[in-house]
């Protein structure tokens, strides 16, 4: 599903993101990459939805190359990569449903779809009663929902959550991981980029460690230790 | 379905930045005056000129006894001339009835007249030039040997120089108008980008979570263009809202002006306002299109 060959990414003029990366992630899989700040984990997320270009390597999700992907290509990939951020990356002035109805409008979806595909998604998310509420309205961990719904109404195959539990209390945080899960166990590819080591020990999945922007370990059913 | 989308973006857009679109939109419209009163301007110079023209002729006055062939002869001579429009023969008998109606109240120039007791006027050729400028080739036909001996005076005005002054004075005001036009559109241009900008700015969020959950690039620069387009429109109507009025106004003491003629503004605009004000939208929407690119390339990371 995710095939990453020496990937890296310099920051001019010298500045590591990235370095000689190599991954295989496959489909259905979920993985954990975590690392002490700065060590390239959102730098590796950004390179998976082409937020940035790899300096140098290859990068191919399902069977896409996307090393040098078009800009005009770039909406496609996304309508097929869900991405989470640690801020939900909400619009404050609309509700959960526009919110998660956003990403189909901007992909022209019709409104008829729109009315049938929303209310799914947030039954999924545990969103349903909360439809006509704002973000503001919500605790943080429903706005992580809102948010997780809205990367998921394009069927994504893969969902990459940067930080997801960043900003929440270990209760929404446990419960947004449950979330990740019961969305992996329906098919989904999820990458969890954090650096929240008891959320990783609990998950008992694949972990990828980085450290100075190199893959430092990669374990099947890892822990994330301080190295 | 996209393009109703995009149609609301724009419209949020202007909603979201209301002063800022009332002065871009006023903005437009003074750049609009600017270039309709050049128009008008120049409408009313050409009715000026061709008013001034029509009146150009010059009286050719015959001795007394000169044969009326020789005067239709003459009239004939004149006629032919490509720069003549127009030669009219007045015998005697009608200058006298022209010079009675003329002073018909005055009862001194009247009994003078009696005084005399026969017809003191003579045979008279009144020849209308088509241009100003045709004067010297009209003199100097009066010079042909044929007739030239019976001719005992040339009487003319010089238009010329009242056509040539008009001239000037047009030229100059359409020079002031025109550069006028030119630093209000180039205001309207910076006012457009950044309107464009501050938009882009307050859309910023937005727009981050529309590139986020894949919204293509000409979803979101779409949306910029079209308001470039509707403040380009809402300018049009508004200055064809100010223009009427004020032309049926300008018309009426326009045509006391140029009376018997008429000053021709508002029949030039009646005729040609859709196309004029069509033009002037064009013209005005692909400039605010090109100026929104402008902004959208610089602020704008799609």
């Amino acid at each position: 599903m995710i095939k990453l060959k020496n990937v890296h990414k310099i920051y001019p003029p010298d500045i590591v993101g990235v370095r000689g990366i190599n991954l295989h992630v496959e489909p259905g899989e979920f993985i954990s990459i975590v690392g002490q700040s700065g060590t390239g984990k959102s730098t590796l997320a950004k390179l998976l939805f082409a937020e940035e270009r790899p300096s140098k390597g290859q990068i191919v999700i399902g069977g896409w190359d996307i090393s040098n992907i078009r800009p005009r290509e770039v909406p496609l990939l996304r309508r097929q990569i869900g991405v989470v951020f640690q801020d939900f990356k909400l619009l404050q002035k609309k509700t959960v449903f526009e919110n998660t109805a956003f990403a189909l409008e901007v992909a022209g979806v019709r409104p008829s779809r729109i009315r049938e595909i929303v209310p799914q998604v947030l039954r999924i998310v545990g969103l349903d009663d909360k439809l006509h509420r704002y973000p503001l309205q919500l605790s943080g961990g429903e706005r992580q929902r809102a948010a997780i719904a809205r990367s998921l109404v394009h069927r994504p195959k893969i969902l990459v959550a940067d930080e997801p539990t960043g900003n929440l209390d270990a209760i929404n945080a446990r419960e947004i991981i449950d979330l990740l899960k019961k969305i992996n166990s329906f098919g989904t590819t999820v990458v969890l980029v954090t650096h929240n080591r008891e959320i990783v020990n609990g998950l008992r999945q694949r972990v990828v460690m980085l450290s100075n922007g190199e893959v430092a370990s990669d374990v099947e059913h890892g822990r994330y230790k301080l190295a | 379905m996209t393009l109703i989308r995009i149609i609301k973006f724009a419209f949020q857009n202007i909603a979201r930045n209301v002063w800022l679109s009332v002065i871009t939109v006023s903005m437009l419209v003074m750049t609009l005056l600017t270039v309709n009163i050049l128009l008008t301007l120049n409408v009313l110079a050409n009715t000026a000129v061709e008013s001034v023209e029509e009146r150009i002729d010059v009286t050719v006055y015959f001795k007394d006894g000169t044969n009326p062939d020789l005067v239709a002869g003459a009239q004939a001579s004149l006629i032919g001339l490509s720069q003549v429009r127009d030669a009219v023969r007045i015998a005697p008998e009608e200058a006298l009835a022209r010079f009675r109606a003329r002073h018909e109240d005055d009862e001194a120039i009247l009994s003078a007249l009696d005084e005399v007791g026969e017809n003191p006027f003579s045979y008279s050729l009144v020849v209308s030039a088509r241009d100003a400028s045709d004067f010297p080739t009209i003199l100097s036909a009066l010079e042909n040997p044929s007739f030239a001996e019976f001719i005992e005076q040339k009487d003319f005005e010089d238009y010329e120089e009242v056509i040539g002054s008009i001239s000037r004075v047009t030229q100059s005001v359409r020079w002031l108008g025109a550069v006028l036009a030119a630093v209000f559109l180039f205001i309207s241009i910076l006012i457009v980008i950044n309107t464009v900008r501050v938009a882009i700015y307050i859309y910023r969020e937005e727009i981050s979570i529309m590139r986020l959950v894949g919204a293509s690039s000409a979803f979101i620069r779409t949306p910029f263009w079209l308001e470039a387009v509707i403040y380009s429109l809402v300018a049009t109507f508004i200055t064809a809202g100010i223009a009427y009025p004020v032309l049926v106004s300008l018309e009426r003491y326009a045509d006391t002006f140029f009376y018997p003629a008429n000053a021709g503004v508002l029949d030039f605009y009646l005729a040609n306002g859709l196309l004029i004000f069509g033009l002037e939208f064009l013209i005005l929407a692909v400039v605010n299109i090109l100026s929104a690119s402008l902004a959208m390339r610089r602020y704008l990371k799609v």
